[in-house]
């Protein structure tokens, strides 16, 4: 599974880097290293709904507060 | 390669413990074919010692640039300066380095620690010979200079450093030169070398200096452009000629901004590679581009690197931690102020919907504002900036 996050100017000052540091640590403390890749990403056109992530080839919008939510939701099950 | 040399300078004061003016003084005098820089220091501290270092320098600068010898200045100094109502003289050092079109060093110095020369990082022996001048022991020197030389003027607040302090009788000559030497490096700006020395004395003076500290250095280099992109232009049908040109200068190349990687990225053919390290919480990571020598944000980061600019012109930042870290407002801080001597600044002018954003913490209205306070804020460090808009 990969998931990129937008780190541009517009996510970066919505907090891509508290979501980027949250999912490193929740998918370290899972052991998932090996089975979720993370990558950044430049602006991927959908500023005004940011911090824009995907998983695999879905788009997703996030705000930093909700990432314990997301990767329950979303990353645990799928992995 | 002579025809490809330049002559930077660059400078920093520390003011006497309690005193709002400093009693040294550097003047800086850059013309067509020749660079003059004096610095004077004014017996005293405070406005008195002011008022005297700022006479001395401005009319040593003025005349030389007229092209008049040394005697008349001296000789219009001695008369022009107040006289001391407490000890009875009209007194200010000075030292006089000046380039002459990028190949000669000429020094005039009287009083001030004697001029420090690196050449290839390591201390040079230039010769001097002794005259007497309207009563003043005026040492003067004449040499070839060669690229990477580094001429080091102070004021006597440099070697008394550290008395009674750090050490005995101060920071000696010799150890000055031991450091300068030891954190020589090619790539340092004329401004970071003198910042580096300044810092290391008011690191020896325990943050109280007991006398003005002026560091003065003049640096001659090889020509060195680069060039930066910032933001799509306002049609995106101009993409491509702002590439084409952009790509065809020769230099250092820096591109800022996700949607204008984006663009360079298709440009070139090749693909965008973000990272994830977030050297500075506050600037968001730099990406790899094959043909570009840095990728960073935009706004975000250039905002950063007119800070640092601004607090490294003010003085405020002598310890310059951006020489060495690595988040990407650093990296640009490194190009710009201490690489390049030309830089070329290419701004696309289209605006990004997100960013009119009122919830967001900075205005992007203001890129094209913070680009022009950068190229400023570059002119003052001695760059030749080109600005075009797309």
């Amino acid at each position: 599974m990969k998931i990129t996050i937008c780190i541009g100017s517009s996510c970066h000052l919505k907090g891509s880097r508290q979501i980027v540091e949250g999912l490193q640590a929740l998918v370290k403390e899972h052991g998932l290293e090996d089975k979720v890749e993370m990558g950044g990403r430049f602006c991927m056109g959908d500023c005004q709904n940011g911090v824009c992530l995907t998983v695999d080839d879905q788009k997703f919008s996030l705000k930093p507060e909700d990432v314990q939510a997301f990767f329950e939701k979303e990353i645990l099950p799928k992995v | 390669m002579t025809y490809n040399l330049c002559t930077e300078t660059g400078y920093i004061s520390l003011n006497h413990v309690g005193e709002q003016l400093c009693g040294d003084r550097v003047e800086i005098v850059d013309k067509e074919n020749e660079s003059i820089l004096v610095l004077a220091d004014g017996l005293g501290s405070g406005v008195k010692a002011n008022i005297l270092s700022t006479l001395t320098s401005k009319i040593i600068s003025t005349m030389l640039a007229g092209g008049m010898p040394i005697e008349e200045c001296i000789d219009t100094i001695a008369s022009t300066l107040p006289v001391c109502k407490v000890r009875g003289v009209a007194y200010s050092t000075f030292t006089v380095i000046r380039i002459v079109e990028n190949r000669v060093a000429e020094l005039i110095q009287f009083d001030n620690p004697a001029v420090i020369v690196l050449r290839g990082g390591v201390r040079y022996n230039y010769p001097v010979s002794t005259r007497e001048v309207g009563g003043k022991q005026i040492h003067e020197s004449r040499f070839e200079v060669m690229e990477n030389d580094v001429l080091i003027a102070m004021s006597d607040g440099a070697p008394f450093a550290g008395v009674g302090k750090e050490f005995n009788y101060g920071w000696q000559r010799d150890n000055i030169i031991d450091f300068a030497e030891a954190n020589y490096h090619p790539d340092n700006s004329a401004k970071y070398i003198a910042a580096n020395i300044v810092d290391e004395c008011n690191r020896l003076y325990e943050g109280e200096p007991g006398d003005d500290t002026t560091v003065a250095v003049v640096r001659v280099r090889a020509r060195q452009s680069v060039n930066l992109v910032i933001g799509p232009p306002a049609d995106p049908k101009n993409d491509i000629k702002m590439m084409n040109l952009f790509f065809a200068k020769e230099g250092e190349k820096i591109v800022c901004g996700g949607t204008t990687s984006n663009i360079a990225s298709r440009y070139l053919g090749k693909p965008l590679i973000p990272t994830l390290d977030y050297f500075d919480p506050e600037v968001p990571p730099i990406s790899k581009l094959q043909g570009v020598d840095l990728v960073t944000e935009g706004v975000v980061t250039i905002s950063k690197v007119l800070k640092l600019g601004e607090d490294f012109l003010a003085g405020k930042d002598t310890s310059a931690d951006w020489t060495s870290k690595k988040d990407g407002a650093s990296l640009i801080a490194q190009k710009l102020f201490e690489k390049a001597t030309d830089i070329n600044f290419f701004v696309g002018r289209a605006i990004n919907p997100a960013h009119q954003n009122p919830d967001l913490p900075i205005t992007f209205g203001i890129k094209i504002q913070l680009i022009e306070n950068l190229a400023k804020c570059l002119e003052r460090m001695g760059k030749r900036i080109k600005v075009s808009y797309f």
